[in-house]
């Protein structure tokens, strides 16, 4: 698993857009890959050799297979167990919300329309996920760049 | 000046320009120890950021000898225990034995921020006066740039605080719903503020977890299984925050931080943030009440059930339009007279409020025992009217009475100005019925249209309000228009209670819909 690496699905060109500019600017260690549609992602995954992201950020409504039904395809598969996927929708309806967590989402995060909170809240998302990876353990969180300061 | 001396004021311009632009701690580590660890004698250049309370080290970050295991102790011990100029160390055995003779040492404060430490392990090549002016230099420089991200944080998070509480007080205001409202809350603050945010409302004076957000559902839901962590949760304190309104607390939101402490907003915030979510809270639960008495009033202006009535079903139905706080003007009742005929009325009073639910009550009650007694609805409606002018009221009634025969065989249909009821024919198509006539309370002497109907077996006369009929669908058309006849062809062989059940529900009703079904027994 990359913890680098970073799957962003998503449809709206203005949300992958700010989606890149905002992890762009909070973790430039991060590399970003874009599906825009849920019906990929699965194939994504699975395939021979593919890099496993860290985290799969996924959007709620998508034409054909949205959010939701990533979470369910992800979470039928014990091999991509482990996998963290973060619902990120500017949807305010609470079932959506019980519905996604019921099948095995890890956060449901709130898109907001502000940009500085939009960075702020996807740069708190990472923090928070980068710092509970399995295997690794933090009393203090240290900030990303260790390996570049050994010259 | 010497070669060396001209190269170093280079440098020095250059990490001036570079450092008012970087946007990270981490940025400026890379810039300012390669030039040092580049002055002559120097074998070794180490940084060490310090945690802003307390005297832990919070990074290490080195250039030449690695700055790792045990030698990290040995730097701290080495660092300056605060702020001030440059010095000149003993290195240490450990140090000595790598060839190090001496350790040019600088510490750096910065208010409200992580202070930092350069160390600089020489040899004895180094001219220690020159390293020394050098890192007195870079340390200037360190703190202005310091200084400088330190501001550039604050204020972005002071952007970020103020978008969260616009767009907090934007969702808020958005709905009037009590749940919809504590749910919006923790969901806003979370994660941009805290980790996790939870809403206790007081009720019977304990705390009730109403509504809990995290950006890590399953952690919160293990915690709350746990009734004491619950209990310590729900205890004011720093991160706790009264919900407090209009004079009186009525809850708890309680923020859950797992992050850098620099990161946790300040107190002011928390309390700004949690006085707006009360006052939300407050109104949508007082609209709730409110709310509640009114359509507890509604119902105490219909009949609590409609009559049994040999060779009829009967069925009726009450939408309240839209989610406004005033009590409609429609009624409906259904009387039998003691000769077996039985006269259904419907009607409604124009607008809403106090004033509008009084007359509808008195209206209702009106024609219902003037038919009771046995009055013919045309004189019952004239009563009606004749007692609205009396009372010099300026609101008028459209109302509709429909007298049943005996036999069930005829009904006898006398409209004032109220919309035309549906004659829905057993097995065949269903058809208008005629209205006219003039409102109720509009002339001195009424203008009544009476019109006689056949009842066969099974046929169906369903009578309504307009707010069905001019209920608009999301493209602007009526109801009325084409929706109804559809509805009408689909509910067709549907019973009483089901046809006005799902003609209340297929309208989107912006006014209050009445709807009274009266339906023939098959022979």
């Amino acid at each position: 698993m990359s913890d680098d690496l970073v799957l962003v699905v998503e449809d709206s060109d203005s949300d992958i857009e700010a989606i890149a500019r905002a992890i762009g600017r909070s973790h430039p260690d991060v590399r970003l890959e874009f599906l825009r549609s849920g019906t990929g992602v699965l194939d994504r995954l699975t395939a021979d050799g593919a890099e496993r992201p860290g985290l799969v950020l996924l959007d709620l409504n998508m034409p054909g297979e949205g959010g939701l039904d990533v979470v369910r395809q992800v979470r039928a598969r014990p091999d991509l167990g482990g996998l963290r996927l973060v619902v990120f929708t500017s949807s305010e309806d609470q079932a959506e919300a019980d519905a996604c967590y019921a099948a095995g989402a890890d956060s449901y995060i709130y898109k907001p329309i502000n940009f500085a909170l939009f960075q702020s809240v996807l740069s708190r998302t990472l923090d928070y996920w980068r710092s509970r990876e399995p295997n690794v353990t933090h009393t203090v969180v240290p900030p990303p760049g260790d390996s570049s300061a050994q010259a | 000046m010497s070669e060396i001396d001209a190269g170093w004021a280079g440098t020095l311009h250059r990490l001036w320009s570079a450092a008012v632009a970087i946007s990270s701690r981490e940025q400026l580590a890379d810039l300012v120890l390669p030039p040092l660890q580049r002055l002559p004698g120097v074998c070794a250049v180490w940084g060490l950021r310090h945690a802003v309370r307390g005297t832990a080290v919070v990074a290490y970050r080195w250039r030449g000898l690695p700055l790792t295991g045990e030698r990290q102790a040995l730097a701290a011990a080495l660092a300056p225990a605060e702020a001030g100029p440059v010095r000149v160390l003993d290195p240490g055995d450990e140090l000595r034995d790598l060839g190090i003779t001496a350790v040019v040492a600088v510490r750096f404060d910065q208010p409200g921020t992580a202070g930092g430490s350069f160390l600089l392990a020489v040899d004895d090549t180094a001219d220690l006066s020159f390293v020394s002016d050098c890192l007195a230099q870079v340390a200037g420089v360190t703190r202005e740039a310091i200084r400088r991200l330190s501001g550039v944080r604050d204020e972005q998070q002071q952007q970020i605080r103020d978008a969260l509480l616009a767009e907090a007080s934007l969702q808020m205001d958005a709905v009037l719903d009590t749940e919809q409202t504590m749910y919006r809350v923790p969901r806003m603050a979370v994660p941009a503020i805290a980790e996790g945010c939870l809403v206790f409302v007081y009720a019977d004076g304990k705390p009730q977890l109403r509504s809990a957000v995290h950006v890590d559902m399953r952690r919160l839901d293990a915690m709350l299984r746990d009734p004491g962590a619950v209990e310590r949760l729900a205890t004011p304190g720093e991160h706790a925050q009264e919900l407090r309104a209009r004079g009186r607390v009525i809850g708890l939101l309680v923020f859950l931080f797992d992050r850098d402490p620099e990161r946790i907003p300040p107190a002011a915030f928390l309390r700004d943030l949690a006085a707006r979510a009360a006052l939300a809270i407050d109104n949508s639960t007082l609209y709730e009440q409110r709310r509640q008495e009114v359509v507890r009033m509604q119902q105490h202006l219909l009949p609590t059930r409609l009559p049994g009535v040999d060779g009829l079903r009967l069925a009726a139905s009450y939408t309240v339009g839209d989610r406004v706080l005033e009590v409609g003007g429609d009624f409906y009742d259904v009387v039998v007279r003691d000769n077996g005929e039985v006269a259904a009325l419907i009607g409604d009073v124009c607008g809403r409020g106090v004033d509008a639910a009084a007359l509808t009550g008195m209206a209702r009650h009106s024609l219902a025992a003037l038919l009771q007694e046995g009055l013919s609805p045309l004189r019952a409606l004239t009563r009606l009217n004749a007692r609205l002018h009396l009372d010099g009221s300026w609101r008028f009634i459209t109302a509709g009475v429909a007298l049943i025969s005996a036999d069930r065989r005829t009904v006898e249909w006398t409209s004032a100005g109220h919309p035309a009821p549906v004659l829905m024919r057993a097995g065949g198509p269903a058809g208008r019925a005629g209205g006219g006539g003039v409102p109720l309370g509009v002339l001195e002497v009424p203008k009544l249209k009476p019109t006689t109907l056949e009842l066969g077996a099974g046929d169906t006369l369903l009578m309504f309000t307009d707010g069905l009929t001019e209920s608009r669908d999301p493209d602007g058309r009526m109801f009325e228009d084409a929706a109804l006849g559809q509805a009408l062809d689909r509910l067709r062989d549907a019973g009483p209670q089901a046809l006005v059940d799902d003609l209340s529900r297929s309208a989107a009703a912006t006014d209050d819909i009445a709807l009274l079904a009266v339906r023939r027994d098959d022979e």
